[in-house]
């Protein structure tokens, strides 16, 4: 019986050693090559969640209802208590709205007496969120928008009021968007009344550090940051939070978007800005023309330069 | 007779897929669990490893690695590190099994937290080998707590729910053999 019982195991034993070692070595190598060619391989994950995950959003969407129908009824036992808070809040908020109005009337007034002309191409597309990566190390949110929207890696993203991170992985009906706070995200941001200019580096924790100020002793706690359009990242002036200090002394940032609740997203159309290469037709001496039309060209010059500004 | 336990074992197969993409599917829902505050156990290496343990027939490597695979694909981890790591583990807690199976519980408990610790280990070294960010050891420690205290209640839950235990004396396995 014992015999019997072993035989088998001896041939099967050595040969299952080897399957397994292939095994591992065979997903050492699939690290590795993410290691080397990280670009392949997310393209090849992007695929696989893109393919994924909006198959599975009739069974995400009614669970993700359910615990929020639980959360909505545990709010109610206190709704007294909020209701009172409603009340004070609206009372701030109309004395604010009666200011913004005002402000809004003046600024329209200014705007047209400047002739300003706003930039017609930040237009954005509005997404649900559709996943979460779940692990508290890599904080990111799937959209339901893709290539198929025309969106483009590195275009940033919002909820209604602030900044919420930018997009890295597109698929052709989903896109990833990594939010401000996880650990690989570094945006360029000005601190606001005093100009001083910043990167925004999240950790892993709920207010991102504020990092390589020039003089950290101009900005104070309760000041507004705002992108700065550094490195053609991010369009400039997109509201992203406040600063604060934390219990380690360093200066962080409350972000102005509720993470809390992140649901719709819009993601920000900014096209590139085109680089401005040359000199300018008054400014410097133009490098092309040819010395034939020598006469012409004054002319021309000057009726170009007063096309643009007109 | 041997034909309707070869049978059994894919059903308890089955039952490991259905596991592991009920917990990653809990895991990407949409409810945004706040930034910040510490890391929860990882289920589903909790359940391999106790599965492992009990019935190591169950669950073959190339299901595991495959399983971990599509876990690390999803959930936006560097994909195949991890599955390698798990698979080594459980190859260790195989070629332990009939020890482990006379194991009292603490013991094996106490095995399963070297375990667990060891591979956090393994993979925080090979991250810091190839120069890939990481989390604070603190914070990645935690985790790691919270799945080998989880444990005892992984354990009882398979009990419970699909009568997974250690194989007692006497019982054979699908070719009729004394396990």
């Amino acid at each position: 019986m014992a015999k019997n019982r072993t035989s088998p195991e001896e041939y099967t034993r050595p040969l299952r050693r080897i399957l397994v070692g292939v095994l591992v070595a065979a997903l050492l190598a699939l690290f590795l090559v993410w290691r080397i060619d990280s670009p392949r391989v997310e393209r090849f994950r992007t695929a696989l969640v893109d393919t994924l995950v909006p198959n599975m959003e009739w069974a995400l969407v009614p669970v993700t209802k359910a615990v929020g129908m639980v959360e909505d009824f545990q709010s109610y036992t206190r709704i007294y208590a909020q209701n009172q808070e409603l009340r004070r809040e609206l009372q701030q908020m109309k004395a604010w709205k009666e200011a913004a109005l005002q402000l809004e009337q003046k600024n329209a007034r200014l705007m047209d007496l400047n002739q300003v002309r706003l930039d017609p191409i930040l237009t954005h597309v509005t997404g649900v969120v559709l996943a979460d990566s779940g692990s508290p190390f890599r904080q990111s949110v799937l959209l339901n928008v893709g290539k198929r929207d025309g969106l483009r890696d590195g275009w940033a993203t919002m909820d209604g009021i602030g900044l919420v991170g930018r997009i890295s992985g597109l698929g052709e009906r989903t896109t990833r968007v990594i939010l401000l706070t996880d650990s690989n995200s570094r945006i360029p941001v000005t601190v606001q009344p005093s100009g001083q200019r910043g990167l925004l580096s999240g950790d892993n924790s709920s207010a991102p550090q504020l990092e390589f100020l020039e003089k950290p002793d101009l900005v104070r706690p309760g000041d507004q940051v705002v992108t700065s359009g550094d490195g053609k990242v991010f369009p400039a002036g997109l509201l992203v939070g406040t600063v604060a200090q934390g219990s380690d002394r360093r200066l962080r940032v409350r972000l102005a978007a509720d993470y809390e609740r992140l649901e719709f997203l819009r993601v920000l159309r900014s096209h590139e800005l085109e680089p401005i290469k040359d000199p300018g037709g008054l400014v410097g001496e133009p490098v092309a023309p040819a010395p034939s039309i020598d006469a012409e060209n004054p002319k021309a010059e000057s009726n170009t330069g007063e096309g643009s500004n007109g | 007779m041997a034909e309707a336990r070869h049978g059994r074992v894919w059903v308890y197969r089955g039952l490991f897929v259905a596991f592991s993409l009920a917990l990653l599917f809990l895991r990407l829902l949409p409810l945004g669990g706040e930034i910040g505050k510490w890391p929860g156990p990882d289920l589903m290496l909790g359940l391999m490893l106790a599965w492992v343990t009990r019935r190591p027939d169950h669950l073959p490597a190339v299901l595991i690695g495959l399983v971990v695979l599509a876990e690390d694909l999803m959930l936006m981890r560097p994909p195949g590190l991890w599955a390698a790591l798990v698979v080594l583990a459980t190859e260790f807690l195989r070629a332990r099994s009939t020890l482990t199976r006379e194991l009292g519980f603490a013991a094996e408990w106490l095995l399963i937290a070297v375990v667990m610790v060891t591979m956090l280990l393994g993979y925080r070294l090979i991250y810091s080998l190839t120069f890939l960010g990481q989390p604070d050891f603190g914070y990645a420690f935690a985790g790691t707590i919270g799945s080998i205290l989880m444990y005892p209640f992984i354990v009882w839950g398979l009990r419970v729910a699909i009568n997974l235990r250690k194989p007692s004396t006497g019982e054979t396995d699908a070719m009729g053999r004394r396990i």
